[in-house]
């Protein structure tokens, strides 16, 4: 009995609200479709349907879930009219789900969709949208390669001369007359920075040159992994150039990871040691002008390289000589000058004058009024 | 052996990590979690590593005498009373948070704010208008200067009232960081990004591999 009286309720207040949506021309959503989300993990659907027109008199729209033959179940918050997608991201794997939208009026009238057909969240192992980046990586990646094993054939490689790197024998030379020592600073960065590993490339070259002259080198480290990585590269670079008993695993110490307590402590020992040489190179933040301009006031002679590109001007304005950006990576290959490495500096150029066409080529077409490189480039940003 | 290992799985984590990049679904995303997940391992062993070196280097300043030795007593004693009060009550109690917020971040902010007076002294170097860069860059220097402060605009337009521009002071500033230092910076990014794809594949390959040190 209590059963009837509750169908005949529930019966009542359904068709009520449907003769109040259809008296005030309250029309359901059309072309609902739901589809799984293209270049996800398979953990989103993608609801669409088209917008009403302006006099619809919907002022919202609710989407309701069924998971198989379950009750329909309503979810996320309303949403406001004009909305035409919804992306469900709380779904599960494997399981299949029905949408239907449902259009609300001011007066809470509402009217529903046609059921969606069943459709599960399934992930992508290509990330299509990402095509035209994927080729370019490759085709970039092809240039440096070619390169390198070209230039194992013994071609000689032409590299501009950069000043800093150019500085860093006389450098080196000016501590050894001083009986001075070498501070190298390798930044905040940790081992999986790029730039903390090009300063340790860097550092290697320095340790041989040290080794042959016989120079103290001072590496105060910002992290303790970084601290073993240079201690068992300088070590090695002190070997090989036959001067073990010159290498003193006291000079590369961990000194704190705390940036401005970095800076002090770094600051201290250029006070205090006066050296004669000052290398900055790898990943500087707001420390980068504190570090330099104390190296600046104590006279040495300071070589720089970041790429942050924010601290290059006090870099700048504060070292006699700074790498700028991209010379920091070129920096191994220049100083080691082997032939592979070398190479690999012509296919970074081959890139560069891939991206630099194909700006002209944009700025040419973007001028005509053809668009389609702005817009492929669009899509892979 | 020591050089082979580093470098083979370097090659394999590199190109796996680069292919997840391109790849959305659920299994390549939990290898590249998982792997993220592996390098946070290091983090206790870094911090022990750290801790050890740190109180060896003051032990040796400490016994050698070197100079200004006796700072190395407040390192062990700031080190000492950290750890006696974080490692049993947590850094959430309030005398962890009173030393931090009292001692540290004000010791922080002390060498933060120098960069004030610093940048004032590299600057006075910098744009000494001796080239015709040098003269280039303090002009656009003041410019920028100008154009930054909220006077500078009622500076352009009472001194230099004549001109047909109104608040060109901080019209100028925008055009000088939008286009000639905007054009500059972004070809220095351009750069970068080719420079860090090139040492990647380099360390990819074992092309570089003086990171590795020694042994065979």
């Amino acid at each position: 009995m209590i059963k009837t009286i509750q169908w005949i309720v529930v019966t009542l207040i359904l068709c009520i609200s449907v003769s109040t949506a259809f008296s005030q021309g309250l029309s359901p959503p059309s072309n609902v479709t739901a589809v799984d989300t293209a270049n996800d993990n398979g953990s989103s659907i993608t609801i669409k349907w088209d917008a009403a027109a302006e006099d619809s008199g919907i002022s919202g729209y609710q989407i309701l879930r069924r998971i198989a033959d379950g009750d329909l179940e309503t979810i996320g918050d309303l949403l406001p009219a004009g909305t035409t997608t919804y992306v469900d991201s709380a779904i599960e794997g494997g399981t299949a789900y029905t949408y239907v939208v449902r259009a609300v009026s001011e007066t809470e009238a509402t009217v529903d969709s046609e059921q969606t057909a069943p459709v599960q969240g399934t992930g992508e192992w290509f990330h299509t949208e990402k095509t035209s980046l994927f080729i370019a990586m490759l085709l970039f990646s092809a240039a440096i390669v070619w390169n390198i094993y070209d230039a194992r054939s013994g071609k000689e490689v032409f590299v501009r001369r950069i000043p800093g790197l150019e500085a860093v024998d006389e450098a080196i030379g000016r501590a050894t007359e001083m009986g001075r020592s070498i501070l190298y600073v390798l930044g905040l960065g940790g081992v999986s920075g790029v730039a903390t590993v090009a300063s340790m490339t860097i550092l290697a070259q320095v340790a041989r040159r040290t080794a042959d002259y016989e120079t103290p080198l001072r590496v105060p480290c910002n992290d303790p992994i970084v601290m073993n990585v240079v201690r068992e590269m300088v070590k090695t670079a002190y070997l090989e150039e036959g001067h073990p008993d010159a290498y003193n695993e006291e000079n590369i110490f961990f000194l704190t990871e705390d940036q401005f307590a970095y800076a002090a402590g770094v600051d201290g020992i250029m006070v205090r040691e006066k050296p004669a040489t000052v290398f900055l190179q790898g990943s500087f933040a707001a420390e980068s002008l504190i570090l330099a301009e104390t190296g600046n006031s104590i006279g040495a002679i300071q070589i720089a390289g970041t790429d942050s590109e924010h601290q290059l001007p006090f870099f700048i304005a504060a070292c006699d000589y700074t790498l700028i950006g991209e010379e920091l990576y070129a920096a191994s290959a220049y100083l080691s000058k082997e032939p592979m490495l070398l190479g690999s500096l012509r296919g970074q150029d081959w890139g560069k004058v891939l991206i630099f066409g194909a700006i002209a080529l944009g700025v040419i077409l973007e001028l005509s009024g053809i668009t389609w490189i702005t817009t492929l480039l669009q899509r892979v940003n | 052996m020591k050089r082979q290992v580093p470098l083979v799985l370097c090659f394999l984590f590199g190109v796996v990590m680069c292919f997840t990049q391109f790849s959305p679904h659920s299994f390549s995303q939990s290898i590249y979690d998982e792997v993220v997940y592996w390098a946070l391992i290091m983090a206790p062993f870094a911090l022990a590593v750290g801790t050890i070196t740190l109180i060896q280097t003051h032990v040796i300043r400490i016994r050698r005498r070197t100079e200004h030795w006796q700072y190395s007593f407040v390192v062990f004693a700031g080190l000492l009373t950290m750890v006696a009060i974080g490692l049993p009550f947590g850094p959430q109690h309030p005398a962890f948070a009173w030393l931090f917020n009292n001692v540290q971040v004000p010791l922080d902010a002390t060498m933060f704010s120098l960069l004030a007076f610093l940048i004032a002294s590299a600057a006075f170097r910098a744009f000494r208008a001796r080239t015709f860069e040098a003269s280039l860059l303090l002009i656009s220097a003041m410019i920028v200067l100008i154009g930054n402060v909220p006077v500078g605009d009622l500076i352009w337009n009472t001194v230099l009232s004549w001109l047909p521009w109104d608040n060109g002071a901080s019209e100028a500033r925008q055009w000088i960081l939008g286009n000639p230092n905007l054009s500059a910076r972004r070809g220095i990014i351009l750069g970068v990004s080719l420079g860090v794809i090139s040492q990647a594949i380099r360390l990819i390959l074992g092309i570089e591999r003086s990171y590795i040190g020694g042994g065979d």
